[in-house]
Formats: C-alpha cells, sequence, structure tokens
C-alpha cells in the first residue's frame, strides 16, 4: 500500500443554513479544491457521504456534486452509514487511493435537515437504530446514550454534573471556532437547568441538528509532493462493529466498534493511545465522549469521567479532545461530521486553527461513529 | 407443530416473535453446536458462526439493566407519556432484550435492579411491566 495524505480541506459553518444541500456540498468542495492547489480536473474520483439527502430533494448526490465540478465524466460513490458516514467515506476514499487506483480523490461529506423540524428530525433519525428493537419501541437517540448514561453512573459513581462538564469545555472550544453551530459559554449550571430530553441527559447534553458541509482532497504522497503545499499523511486507519442494537453488547458502556477500529489504526501506524497529541471524537452526547477516550485507550475504563473533572482533555491539557467544540458545540450534521474532523486535524496540523491551535501537536486522531457505535472509523494523521 | 404453523401460515419469524411476546415470552435461538442463545432475528450463531438452532420459548422475567425516560418522545409516542425504555436481562439466561416500560416519570420509579416482565407487543413494540 502507498502512502495517503490529505493535502488540501475546506468546510462551510455549520448550523442553520439556507443554501440548499448540493449547494453548500459545492461550496466545501470547492474550498477543499483551492486549498488542496489543483484544478477539478485532476480529480479522478468522489466519494459523498450524506444520510437524508431525501429531506432535501436530492439522493445519488455524487454525479450531481461531479457534474458542478466540471467533472461530469469521473466516478462518485454516494455513502451511508449513518452518524458515521463521513468516516466510511474517508476510509474507501483512503483505501482507494492507497490500493493505486486513483492519486487524487474528493471526499465530501453533507446534509441539510433543519428545515424539517425536531420532529422529522428524531423521528428519522430513530430509523438509523436497529428499529425493531430500538426505534419502534419507543426511544430516540438522546434516550439511548442516556441508557448508556445511566448504566455509566451506576457502575462508575459519575454525576450528571461530571457529563456536564463535557458540554462546558466543548462549548469553550466552539467559542473558538468561526465555523461552529453553538458558539456560546456556557455553564455547569446552564447544562444541568435545561430541559431534560431523556433522563438524566439534558438538552445541554446533546449535540444539536445542523446542517453543513466538509470536504477534503486525499492524495498519494508522491502527488502531495509534486504539489508543494501543506499536507498531512494518513498513517492509520481502521474500521469495526458492535452489535447494532444495544441489547446485544456484553457492556452498555463500551462501544466495541471503536475499540476494534481503534486498535487496526494504532497497529496500522506502529504505535499507541499513548501517541496521540490531540483527537476529535463523536461526542453527539457528552457520555459518548467519556466513552470514546477510554474505548480509545486513552484512560482506563470508568476513569474517563476524572480526565473530565481534572481538566486533562481541555483545550490547554495533557490530552485536548475536541479542540473544534465537537459534535456537541461546532455541530453535527451527520453525513458530513466524518470529514469535517479530519479538516479540524488538517488545519490543527498544517498551523490553521487559529486561536484554538494545540500546541506542538504532530499527531491527531478521528473517530466517528454510525448510530450508538454499531459502526465505527478511526483515523490518525501525522504533520509532515 | 410450530414448524408446521409457520411453513403453512407463512408466518415470519418476527410474526413469531411478536406472537410469543404477547404470551409474556420470549422466542430465541439456541445454537445446536455451542448452546449459544441468539436473538431470533439471528441467522448464524453469534459466538460460534454456524447456523443450526433449535427455537427455545423463555420465560419472559428479567431485571433493569439501565434504563431512559423518555422525556421528548419520537413521534407516535406522545401519548404514552410518561415511559421508559429499558434494556432488561432475562433471568437465568445470558440474553438481553430491550423494550417499553408505561408510567415511569422519575428515575426513583426504576432502580437499576428492578425486577420486570414482558406482557405484550403492540404498536410501542416490545412491551414491559414491573413484577
Amino acid at each position: 500500500m502507498g502512502k495517503v495524505c490529505v493535502l488540501g480541506a475546506g468546510s462551510t459553518k455549520y448550523g442553520k443554513l439556507e443554501d440548499s444541500i448540493t449547494d453548500i456540498a459545492l461550496q466545501a468542495s470547492v474550498s477543499a479544491i483551492e486549498s488542496a492547489g489543483i484544478e477539478s480536473k485532476e480529480i479522478k474520483s468522489g466519494y459523498i457521504s450524506n444520510v437524508f439527502g431525501v429531506a432535501d430533494k436530492q439522493v445519488h448526490l455524487g454525479p450531481v456534486i461531479m457534474s458542478n465540478l466540471g467533472i461530469s465524466d469521473k466516478p462518485s460513490l454516494s455513502i451511508e452509514s449513518a452518524c458515521g458516514s463521513g468516516s466510511v467515506s474517508f476510509r474507501e476514499a483512503y483505501a482507494n487511493v492507497a490500493a493505486g487506483f486513483y492519486d487524487v480523490v474528493l471526499v465530501t461529506g453533507v446534509e441539510k435537515v433543519t428545515h424539517t423540524g425536531t420532529e422529522w428530525t428524531t423521528t428519522y433519525f430513530s430509523y438509523c437504530s436497529d428499529f425493531f428493537y430500538e426505534g419502534q419501541a419507543g426511544v430516540s437517540f438522546p434516550g439511548l446514550f442516556a441508557s448508556m448514561a445511566r448504566a455509566y453512573i451506576t457502575e462508575f459513581n459519575a454525576s450528571e454534573e461530571d457529563f456536564a462538564a463535557v458540554a462546558v469545555k466543548n462549548h469553550e472550544n466552539g467559542l473558538l471556532n468561526p465555523k461552529a453551530h453553538l458558539r456560546k459559554k456556557i455553564t455547569i449550571d446552564d447544562v444541568m437547568n435545561s430541559a431534560v430530553v431523556a433522563s438524566p441527559l439534558k438538552l445541554y447534553d446533546c449535540c444539536p441538528f445542523s446542517d453543513g458541509a466538509s470536504a477534503v482532497i486525499i492524495c498519494s504522497e508522491k502527488f502531495a509532493k509534486q504539489q508543494g503545499g501543506d499536507y498531512v499523511e494518513v498513517i492509520g486507519s481502521g474500521r469495526g462493529g458492535s452489535p447494532a442494537a444495544l441489547q446485544g453488547r456484553d457492556h452498555i458502556t463500551t462501544i466495541p466498534s471503536t475499540k476494534i477500529a481503534a486498535d487496526a489504526a494504532y497497529k496500522m501506524a506502529n504505535i499507541t493511545s499513548k501517541d496521540i497529541d490531540f483527537a476529535e471524537v463523536h461526542d453527539c452526547f457528552t457520555i459518548a465522549e467519556v466513552v470514546d477516550t477510554e474505548d480509545l485507550g486513552f484512560f482506563e475504563k470508568g476513569k474517563g469521567i476524572d480526565a473530565i473533572r481534572n481538566g486533562v482533555t481541555k483545550l490547554n491539557g495533557q490530552l485536548p479532545i475536541n479542540p473544534s467544540g465537537g459534535l456537541k458545540s461546532k455541530g453535527h450534521p451527520i453525513g458530513a461530521t466524518g470529514v469535517g474532523q479530519v479538516v479540524e486535524v488538517y488545519d490543527q496540523l498544517t498551523g490553521n486553527a487559529g486561536e484554538r491551535t494545540v500546541n506542538d501537536a504532530k499527531i491527531g486522531l478521528t473517530q466517528n461513529f454510525g448510530a450508538t457505535g454499531a459502526s465505527c472509523a478511526v483515523h490518525i494523521f501525522q504533520s509532515v | 407443530m410450530r414448524f408446521i404453523y409457520f411453513k403453512v401460515c407463512k408466518l415470519t419469524i418476527k410474526d413469531e416473535f411478536i406472537a410469543n411476546a404477547k404470551q409474556g415470552k420470549i422466542l430465541a435461538r439456541k445454537c445446536k453446536n455451542c448452546n449459544d442463545l441468539n436473538l431470533v432475528t439471528v441467522y448464524f450463531c453469534k459466538k460460534c458462526g454456524k447456523r443450526e438452532f433449535e427455537n427455545t420459548i423463555l420465560d419472559g422475567n428479567g431485571v433493569i439493566v439501565t434504563y431512559t425516560i423518555m422525556t421528548v418522545p419520537p413521534s407516535g409516542f406522545e401519548t404514552f407519556s410518561p415511559y421508559a425504555w429499558v434494556v432488561m436481562k432475562l433471568e437465568g439466561h445470558n440474553l438481553n432484550i430491550s423494550g417499553f416500560l408505561a408510567n415511569i416519570d422519575k428515575p426513583a420509579d426504576l432502580p437499576i435492579g428492578t425486577a420486570v416482565k414482558i406482557i405484550d407487543f403492540d404498536k410501542r413494540g416490545l412491551v414491559l411491566e414491573k413484577r
């Protein structure tokens, strides 16, 4: 396998956007192309992740995006893997470049749902669960993660205030990110006093429904060197699976797919979790960030909550988690999120993260999962 | 007998699962090779990978492993509030199953470990109640 690099990256702002799903996907794609310093005609294939294109009257997004980039003759693949779609798309693109099928490809993730309203989105997102056992019995995604939170509180003596601290931290980071959806400083009290959505999770424990698009250009090392601009190397890539329904898991507070994906990515990169300088993880709900940091091997099981209490994962802590603001503050356009994490790592490792720059970072990790972690992908990047 | 009924009436396996749940039972699949209990919707054993099963009907008694109280319910469930969605461990078996539990509006109503049983399967999915 050849070495693969991220040569350029771009995102729209995340939030409630007025433009169509196609327009925002194109805005991010063009931004990535400009960041890479290439012409669209150099792209050999497109990988487009999206979940609810039907909500904005456009599915089969790949050819529509390629056509509007002036490269209608180039193949594309449209990918759905719930909230983990972006990282799956990135992985497929990575694998094709590593295998030598293409030297330059576009990865674009996009979602446009806020115009449908909270009831539509909550209901349609629940179709990402194992519906026969979960959605059909009246549980939403906040409810599924609330069940994980309840189990974590019981098993590890954590408190709701501990989870609230995750939200406070990610909002602090998001305040420094001009493209974040919720740019607002919040306190533990704000979280604790927000409306209960699914006990023990409250509104401020939950990421928002967001519109947005993110895109990256990835290429062979040879192409990156010839191009001459900033690039980062992909040194690890792993995917994993879990029982689709929570009832099928041996431990409610562990997401097996994260552990499997992380093990594969660390092995490929020939490093351990101790070598990671910062990570963008899937914090769709505050409990998820705690579980993620344990499953990725950063902290022992049950100790992720101590890391939050002690400030270890803050921007200036020993291991910054979600410097972008994460899904919680940056926002969660579900088809775009996994690609957006790569955009953040690219910006961090190429000196384009502004005020939220992680000091002396050389190696960054992304972890993005679908549903309650039924599918997961982990990628590791190194500055060049 | 059940097998014949299944063939003649073309009941899907989910229909059979539902018919049992309405009687307060869980229809599961026991692997003939390794005895592992699998959910009835599974085609290959999750433990050993074989696909020879015998259907097993289990008592629907269990205890709460975890749960949430759905304050903001999805579309169609508004009229059922307050309710909980729970994961229960079946008594005497290494098998968890999740479902709907009515009339729960605060955590004190449902400590972890509370004894519950399956009573029905309807438009709320698998329905449980406290024992």
